[in-house]
């Protein structure tokens, strides 16, 4: 094992738990805010996929990555207003409109797919191209690993504290905090709950959106139906393991990411243990991270709970 | 005496009508077919798809199509089908093998499973296994010659039976021509056939510690395989080469990357099935193997020297005669305590 556990191997693992944790993070990030609304968006997962779809259709349709990307935001976007609109004007179940904008994203990603490439699978060839950052990425060991990233990578992460300021320091995350805990108090203070509601999950769509544009192309370089493998799910888990703060919901990330990034780097290294075992890892170490630090979980008083004036 | 001439033509015209008509009857008039993804994966659907596509042009029959139907209970589908006039149902899918049966015992249609032995009956269910271990020893051995650094990986999206006698194949194949090469296996997931970041991933890990051949077996999963091999360079500098599974994606290789490919033609076990319909032998196992032309190894890339050509094609040969015995493992667990004895960590 030693023999192959070598420095380009620690570099491998460092920089594939970046781009691992990079579109959970994306999406847990926004998930907090939605869930802190008071909202549970089950649709994040079909969000992402969404998001990986449109931005590789318009990026590679118009030769443009960055229209690529703006093409998942606005698609995340909409389907968080269309989430938004069901369960916060029409007051429809959310857990069944999540699971619906879910199911619908996969199967017209995949329709469209079809429709529009056949049986081909392009590849984008400008895409996943990573920037190094100066002198940092000279750093030895951790510089190329760390800073030799997708752009978006670097953006995620510089907005964990950005998202934090947001919640804890603003008025707008007092608000969002309130709506999700006691609708009718906040109401009664003069917060517009629809209002802060709606902004919640249109900026948890843009999240999943970008989250998804990750994969296909920050991280790779093409779509292939099914490829968020979950990764929506795993967000909303971590959110909870995070207890709803952006910091934590931070570090759950990057424990899964790293997690997901030893499943690979066990086996290479030659670890005299089952795959499967070793595939089991990134659910153990969340179940045994949720025994220790989550037992005292508060959830948002008000998750899941419609709100209509007059009515508590 | 014109009387009788033309007595006989127009007995001779109704005995080839009706004799046509007969043969007319003899095949399914609507086969369908269901499958786990989309049928433009490159890979294991595709090869469904088109293969039954290939043979319902051959015999004018019609082809009822249910793909992206996933892993889970397909009754539904399936009744469907039966519904709309199929006359057999191909599951293509080693998942489908529990309501596959049930369909048939049910409603007395015809079904054709997938790695399924034990319920083989006469008459009404056709199974298909696969044996492509001997394209894959092509592979390995292909593998062994070409690697620089002496050290050749294995991605797999998953470990069914398929997978892992193909792994077992390339692994021997790879000890027979280079019997000092390190072999690393890495497993993506329990059904990662779609995770491309994954497949990604694991190869990414592989080349960090030398591979410089990848053989993966992944569906949707393989596009990520072949973006590593691309974007990645050996340790020395040089490329990463790339060996595929089932279908061919030279097309997308603008790296030029793919060293070949261990090609599957499912028409050739189709054509097997409609021919045990025509002949009323239906309802036994078929084979997607070498010896009937199913499995082969794409031509491989222009780097390979010509006299490494030369020995895929005498082992081609030694393969389809038995002269080369190539194991056969199907079980996850006996694959590992294969690789471990003859490629120790």
């Amino acid at each position: 094992m030693s023999s192959l556990m070598d420095m380009a191997l620690i570099g491998a693992v460092m920089a594939s738990t970046l781009r691992g944790t990079t579109p959970i993070l994306l999406g847990a990030l926004g998930e907090t805010f939605v869930e802190r609304s008071g909202l549970l968006n089950l649709g994040l997962e079909g969000m992402m996929v969404a998001g990986a779809f449109a931005s590789f259709l318009v990026g590679f349709k118009l030769d443009s990555l960055m229209l690529g990307f703006v093409a998942a935001a606005a698609v995340g976007m909409i389907l968080g207003l269309l989430f938004g609109f069901m369960t916060i004007t029409l007051r429809v179940n959310q857990i069944v409109v999540g699971l619906g904008i879910t199911i619908f994203a996969h199967a017209s990603c995949s329709f469209l797919h079809r429709v529009i490439f056949g049986n081909q699978f392009p590849i984008m060839f400008t895409a996943g191209q990573t920037h190094e950052v100066p002198l940092l990425s000279k750093i030895p060991l951790i510089g190329q690993p760390l800073f030799n990233q997708h752009w978006l990578l670097y953006l995620t992460f510089l907005s964990v504290p950005v998202l934090y300021f947001i919640m804890y320091k603003t008025s707008l995350g007092l608000r969002i905090q309130a709506v999700g805990e006691t609708p009718w108090a906040a109401d009664s203070s003069g917060v517009n709950v629809l209002k802060t509601r709606y902004i919640a999950i249109l900026f948890g769509g843009i999240m999943g959106g970008l989250a998804g544009a990750f994969m296909s192309l920050g991280d790779l370089a093409f779509f292939v139906p099914n490829m968020i493998m979950g990764r929506g799910y795993i967000a909303i888990v971590v959110v909870m393991l995070g207890k709803w703060d952006p910091l934590k919901v931070f570090l759950g990330a990057l424990l899964f990411g790293f997690s997901m990034s030893l499943t690979s780097a066990l086996q290479v290294a030659g670890v005299k243990v089952s795959p499967d075992f070793i595939l089991m890892t990134p659910y153990l170490v969340v179940i045994a991270t949720l025994l220790i630090f989550a037992r005292s979980t508060n959830l948002p008083a008000a998750l899941c709970v419609p709100y209509e004036r007059g009515q508590k | 005496m014109r009387r009788i001439i033309g007595t006989a033509m127009t007995l001779a015209i109704v005995i080839c009508f009706s004799t046509s008509l007969v043969l007319a009857a003899d095949l399914p008039k609507l086969v369908g077919l269901t499958i786990p993804e989309a049928g433009t994966d490159k890979g294991w659907n595709e090869q469904g798809k088109v293969g039954l596509e290939a043979i319902a042009a051959k015999y004018g029959f019609k082809m009822e199509l249910g793909e992206a139907l996933g892993y889970g209970d397909i009754k539904p589908t399936l009744r469907d089908m039966v519904k709309k006039g199929s006359d057999l149902i191909i599951c293509h899918a080693s998942g489908y093998q529990t309501v596959a049966p049930e369909i048939a015992r049910e409603t007395g249609v015809r079904v054709v499973t997938t790695e399924n032995h034990k319920d083989v009956t006469p008459g009404l269910i056709s199974d298909i296994d696969t044996q492509p271990q001997g394209g894959c020893y092509m592979a390995g051995y292909l593998a062994g010659k070409m690697t620089r650094s002496n050290i050749v990986g294995i991605v797999t999206s998953g470990e069914p039976p398929t997978w892992n006698r193909m792994s077992a194949g390339f692994a021997q194949g790879l000890k027979a021509s280079n019997p000092g090469a390190k072999l690393l296996y890495s497993l993506i997931g329990e059904a990662a056939y779609a995770d491309a970041a994954g497949a990604k991933r694991n190869s990414e890990d592989q080349i960090a510690v030398g591979a410089d051949v990848i053989f993966g077996m992944g569906d949707g999963a393989s596009f990520g395989m072949l973006q590593a091999c691309s974007s990645k360079k050996a340790k020395d500098g040089g490329k990463v080469w790339f060996i595929d599974v089932i279908g061919d994606k030279s097309s997308i290789d603008r790296a030029d990357v793919l060293l070949s490919s261990v090609l599957w033609d499912m028409s050739v076990v189709y054509d097997e099935i409609i021919q045990s319909w025509k002949d009323g032998s239906f309802g036994k196992q078929h084979w997607v193997a070498m010896d009937n032309g199913a499995i082969r190894l794409l031509e491989p890339n222009k780097a390979v020297p010509s006299d490494v050509r030369k020995e895929i094609k005498d082992l081609e040969a030694k393969l389809k005669s038995g002269a080369i015995a190539v194991v056969d493992i199907p079980v996850a667990a006996d694959l590992h305590k294969f690789l471990n004895e003859h490629f120790p960590k």
